[in-house]
């Protein structure tokens, strides 16, 4: 390389860094004002928010949010429980079906490839709406109030599946070739070369799977009376809606009792305690579920 | 006749592994996704508890009737075309864009926090998200009037003037979806081949150079994926974002009205399980149609890339 | 990558969606909810339930145990076993049936409602009303049809007790499906709240008048920057806020909820028109262009978040509209939190007549498929009239939960709350205690208003819009889209403004429903006679 190139390089690499960390920064902060809004207000007395509105310093600062949230620390915690085992076992279990899925789906001498694809990307287009879906679960599987409710039907999505083949189908086709030749069967080969290979994917969609299941609450609410079994986001959903309709509620019938909920600052709160976990211990656990794949792969 | 059955089954045998590994999905999508839809049936009947799904009696079209007769229907799926389309554009060309400068300039702990950063507000629901929207765009307390009053300019009436609004819509459904496009995008940089790199690299190609000619092109298997699976669902409109934004403010409907938003007011108050039926079943078949165009399109292109 | 959720379930969520958020705009006047003509024929024809006259002419056999499941919307008291414990004591002795509750919570009753009907899930007894999509659950078959023979032999006391006109509210196509709650005095007229000590610090004249109350938002609205003068009780419906009460009621209209239509209720012609196309509301539309010119409300009116109790209690907001109980209730709050404000419930149409509260805003219903539908008719008789059990039922456990004082008046314990968390309200009755808390000017309101009270042929009429049901969802779409913006005068030119309405709302089809509700009135009326 001439002495030439190396200068060249070195500006286009300086100018790009100027414009990459202005973006990227000016990127994230526009994503974290929003977020110190929401910290500061679940951190603020309700009557300060109402007159003051949303200010990025509490005005009156106040606990009582998180108080409310926390009133009852075994449900709360119950709650995590819950959905982090739920996300746990179902992260795992998904993403190893959706890799398996999309292998066989990108591989290119499989001949009904494009018919099972059309399968799948058929039930995207298509649905026949909550009555049957509901009959089917509560009346026939009998899975309301089941942990394995919360997991099984929100498996796999077709989303991730189809993103997870494109994934693959960049990993070069004479790998697979190659070791067939070796005698390796297909099953064989997805364990111990295609995982390896699509860490990044594995990482991606196991994240994405991990974030569906954290941030469910519908599947709870169809299907989940027992409190016990209630995880995190609908436990949330349940308090707030109860809250905000007790007061509707007795605002309509009457009840004139005096209710100080701090609606506003909860809201705040829930979100903040809702996103906490997922979004700074994923990062750190990621390569778990990338690796736990991956040493399957290598016993198998 | 008896050849091809022959050879069918042969082929099954060939490929019985792959189809073993398929099972478990295909079984799965079959109950939660094909048995249930049997339920479109609902969409063509008058729904009552002593018939059920299939047992209601017949109501032929009827159940189309109101969205048809409203005289707003091309209105609001014209409107939730192109919202739709706004979105794919904006959602893949901002979160590529940016994971390409984050792949380019991070250091291992930089990637890694701004990512999460970026990742913020897709945690933030839709009814948080309301609420801030109004404490900056309000006319008399708003965070954006309370600056152009300092400057000295006119406050602006963001939410009785509906112009301002696909702007603002498009801005919260990119800002929002940033996160995890970035990550989507991120990951597919990471699986080019390395060695394409040192290629263009060796050409003396420089950085922008290099993004524009290996980069970029190996991100097509991507977007295109991304874009055929945003097209199906064209016609659906996210409930969620429009009613949390706008809500029923009627002024604002005409540029701000989605199907979903629109049957939701219509049915509002009564519970006709065939009318919203309907209008899936509506939204469904055009996404149906619309998907197979696009798909057909992409397969003339490059067979490889299509979806089916 | 808009579609990366579940979309399965698409519209049709949307739609049940719909239900919970009715909730919001259940101001207590949702009363045109229903559909169902009303045919106050005595109805002999025998149940079609298989439940009926499995025991003689006699007396009714309870000698086997049953435990009724019954369904509440609401959070589940702190306070459930100890309550209901006690209250199966009562219930186990006197009828041998045990009750055994599950609450829907507010947050997702209006999803999960329907659904227990439509899968046929196993229970007796379940909360209804008319903003509960009482008469829809009934037509599609949901609840059991309740035949005079069925109520007076097994729920006798309140066969009795309840007015005949309450029963011909519930009815659905002639017949009954909800035992209605009972209360005596409930109005579903709307009065303003205001701080009267603001009034008088502008040295204004006492608001009792349309004009008197502008001249006050008015003055709010000059002097108090950090205050909004008129605060929304709903965005969420198809008029401005303060129709009722300066359209409808100073006029004696009676509305059918959510159309654009009245018929005034001395008519006895009972001749159907279209609200918007009167000189009144030319007059209430210039009435409030000036409000809105002069700041009476937000400009932001249309999209308000968050709400206007909580806003009136800490003084952003300087008055509200709403029933008289509701606003007795905020009131009593807002006093106790700011002793040195002066309130006042203004009623702005004294010389008008008043309305009862139609009796499907509350009440029971026993489910089609029970299998226990006497035992639950007699639990539900007992709820409404056993002294003992009805005050459980109420208020929960006396000195735990509310201290009872005298026969008909309670104060609130610190635990009130864990018992009442849900709609316990759907079996008032005459037995009811009053709060002692409950500010006096509500209760004179009460009183005075109990002596206006109007009835009327009319009174239990109920629109059913099978026919136009189309035509109403469009009409509903029209109004808010061109009414509502129109009377918050966010629309420059009145006329342009008003005929733009009405030649949508003709499009929409308002002449068809107008001359399907005529119809329906008049079949009515002649029936009546």
């Amino acid at each position: 390389m001439s002495v030439a190139t190396i200068k060249r390089q070195g500006k286009d690499k300086i100018l790009l860094s100027i414009i990459g960390y202005t973006t990227l920064i000016i990127l994230a902060i526009l994503c974290v004002i929003p977020f110190v809004l929401i910290l500061s207000s679940s951190l603020t007395d309700e009557n300060a928010i109402l007159v003051n509105g949303y200010k990025f310093i509490p005005s009156v600062f106040s606990l009582e949010a998180y108080k409310l949230l926390f009133e009852h620390p075994e449900d709360m915690l119950r709650s995590y429980a819950v959905t982090i085992s739920v996300t746990a076992i179902g992260t795992f279990v998904g993403l190893f079906l959706t890799a398996m899925t999309a292998y066989v789906l990108c591989r290119k001498d499989f001949k009904w490839r494009n018919g099972f694809t059309f399968y799948f990307f058929f039930t995207t287009l298509f649905s026949g709406g909550l009555v049957p879906w509901y009959l089917l679960i509560t009346n026939y599987l009998q899975w309301k109030d089941t942990l394995t409710v919360l997991i099984v039907p929100s498996l796999m999505s077709v989303f991730f599946l189809l993103v997870m083949r494109t994934f693959m189908s960049s990993i070069p086709e004479a790998i697979t070739e190659s070791a067939k030749i070796d005698g390796a069967g297909d099953f064989r080969i997805f364990l111990q070369l295609i995982i390896p290979l699509s860490k990044p994917a594995l990482a991606t969609i196991g994240l994405f799977t991990a974030l569906r299941y954290w941030n469910d609450w519908y599947m709870a609410l169809l299907f989940i009376s027992d409190d016990r079994l209630a995880p995190l986001q609908y436990y949330l959903y349940k308090m707030l809606g109860n809250m905000e309709g007790l007061r509707r509620a007795m605002l309509g019938s009457g009840g004139g009792v005096a209710i100080d909920i701090p609606g506003e600052s909860l809201k705040m709160a829930m979100t903040v305690v809702a996103c906490g976990p997922i979004l700074f211990a994923y990062p750190f656990i990621q390569k778990y579920f990338v690796q736990g794949l991956t040493i399957g792969a290598v016993k198998g | 006749m008896r050849e091809r059955k022959h050879q069918f089954w042969h082929d099954v045998v060939k490929n019985r592994t792959l189809l073993l590994m398929l099972a478990p999905a295909v079984l799965l999508f079959f109950l939660f996704s094909y048995i249930p839809m049997s339920g479109i049936v609902i969409a063509f009947k008058r729904f009552d508890y002593v018939g059920g799904v299939f047992g209601s009696p017949w109501a032929g079209l009827d159940n189309f009737k109101f969205f048809f007769e409203s005289g707003d229907a091309w209105r609001v799926t014209r409107n939730t075309v192109l919202y739709n389309l706004g979105f794919i554009v904006l959602s893949n060309l901002i979160p590529m864009l940016t994971a390409i400068l984050l792949f380019e300039v991070g250091g291992k702990w930089f990637r890694k926090i701004t990512q999460s950063l970026l990742f913020l507000p897709y945690f933030i629901s839709w009814v948080v998200v309301g609420s801030i929207a109004y404490s900056f765009f309000a006319f008399d307390v708003g965070t954006i009037n309370g600056i152009l009053k300092w400057v000295g300019m006119e406050p602006i009436d963001i939410y009785n003037t509906p112009s301002y609004w696909p702007v603002i819509l498009l801005l919260v459904h990119t800002w929002k979806s940033l996160g995890y496009g970035t990550v989507m995008y991120l990951a597919a940089i990471t699986s080019i081949d390395r060695e394409m790199y040192e290629a263009a690299d060796m050409d003396g190609a420089n950085v922008f150079q290099r993004i524009r000619s290996v980069t970029i092109p190996n991100l097509y298997p991507t977007v295109i994926i991304l874009v055929l699976l945003a097209i199906g669902n064209i016609f659906q409109g996210d409930f969620g974002m429009f009613y949390n934004m706008v809500g029923n403010n009627g002024l604002l409907f005409s540029s701000t009205d989605v199907i979903d938003t629109f049957v939701f007011r219509l049915l509002m108050g009564s519970n006709e399980i065939g009318m919203s039926a309907a209008a899936g079943v509506y939204q469904s078949v055009l996404g149906f149609i619309t998907i197979l165009l696009a798909n057909y399109a992409v397969r003339r292109y490059d067979k490889e890339r299509a979806l089916f | 990558m808009s579609q990366r959720s579940k979309r399965k379930l698409g519209i049709t969520l949307t739609s049940v969606l719909a239900t919970a958020l009715v909730l919001s705009a259940c101001g207590g006047n949702n009363a045109g909810n229903n559909t169902g003509g009303n045919t106050p024929a005595a109805n002999n024809t025998a149940s079609n339930s298989a439940n009926t006259g499995s025991e003689g002419q006699s007396g009714v056999d309870t000698s086997q145990e049953v435990k009724l499941k019954m369904v509440l919307l609401g959070a589940k008291p702190a306070d459930y076993d100890q309550v209901f414990g006690e209250m199966n004591k009562i219930l186990k002795e006197k009828i041998n049936a045990t009750i055994e509750a599950e609450f829907l919570a507010w947050s997702d009753w209006g999803q999960k409602y329907p659904l227990k009907f439509a899968a046929n899930e196993d229970f007796d007894i379940i909360y209804t009303s008319n903003w509960a999509q009482y008469s829809d659950q009934a037509t599609k078959g949901g609840f059991l049809e309740l035949t005079d023979d069925l109520l007076s032999k097994y729920a006798p006391q309140t066969w009795a007790a309840m007015p005949k006109v309450k029963w011909d509210q519930a009815r659905i196509e002639g017949k009954v499906y909800m035992i209605p709650s009972n209360k005596a005095n409930e109005f579903t007229d709307k009065l303003v709240l205001i701080r009267d000590d603001l009034r008088e610090k502008y040295g204004l004249e006492p608001v009792n008048s349309p004009e008197t109350y502008a001249a006050y938002l008015k003055a709010v609205a000059k002097n108090e920057k950090a205050m909004t003068p008129y605060g929304l009780e709903s965005a969420e419906t198809t008029n401005h806020n303060l129709d009722k009460l300066l359209l409808i009621q100073k006029n004696n209209w009676k509305e059918f909820s959510g159309l654009p239509f009245s018929v005034k209720t001395t008519d006895e012609k009972a001749q159907v028109f279209n609200m918007y196309e009167t000189p009144e509301f030319d007059q209430l539309l210039t009435y409030y262009k000036d409000l809105a010119d002069n700041g009476g409300w937000s400009r932001n009116a249309l999209t308000t978040k968050g709400s206007t109790t909580d806003d009136f209690k800490v003084g952003k907001v300087a008055s509200m509209t709403h029933n008289v109980t509701a606003l007795g209730g905020v009131l009593a709050d807002a006093q106790k939190a700011h002793p040195d404000w002066k309130l006042a419930l203004v009623d702005l149409s004294p010389e008008s007549n008043k309305s009862a509260a139609i009796s499907t805003q509350n009440g029971m219903a026993v489910h089609a498929t029970s299998k226990n539908a006497e035992r639950a008719l007699m639990a539900l008789d007992l709820f409404q009239n056993d002294k003992q059990l009805h005050d459980l039922a109420m208020y929960g456990v006396a000195g735990v939960n509310f201290t009872p004082e005298g026969d008909d008046k309670f104060t609130k314990t610190d635990k009130y709350g864990n018992y009442n968390s849900f709609s316990n309200w759907a079996w008032t009755s005459t037995l009811d205690r009053v709060d002692s808390n409950y500010p006096q000017v509500a209760q004179d309101v009460e009183k005075l208003w109990a002596g206006k009270v109007y009835n009327y042929k009319l009174e239990s009429f109920v629109f059913d819009k099978t026919k136009v049901v189309n035509e109403v969802a469009n009409v509903g779409n029209v109004m808010m889209r061109y009414l509502v913006p129109l009377e918050y005068g966010l629309i420059k030119d009145l006329d342009k403004g008003k005929a733009d309405l009405i030649k949508q709302m003709k499009a929409a089809g308002s002449d068809k429903i107008q001359a399907e509700l005529q119809a329906q009135i008049d079949a009515f009326l002649a029936q009546q006679k």
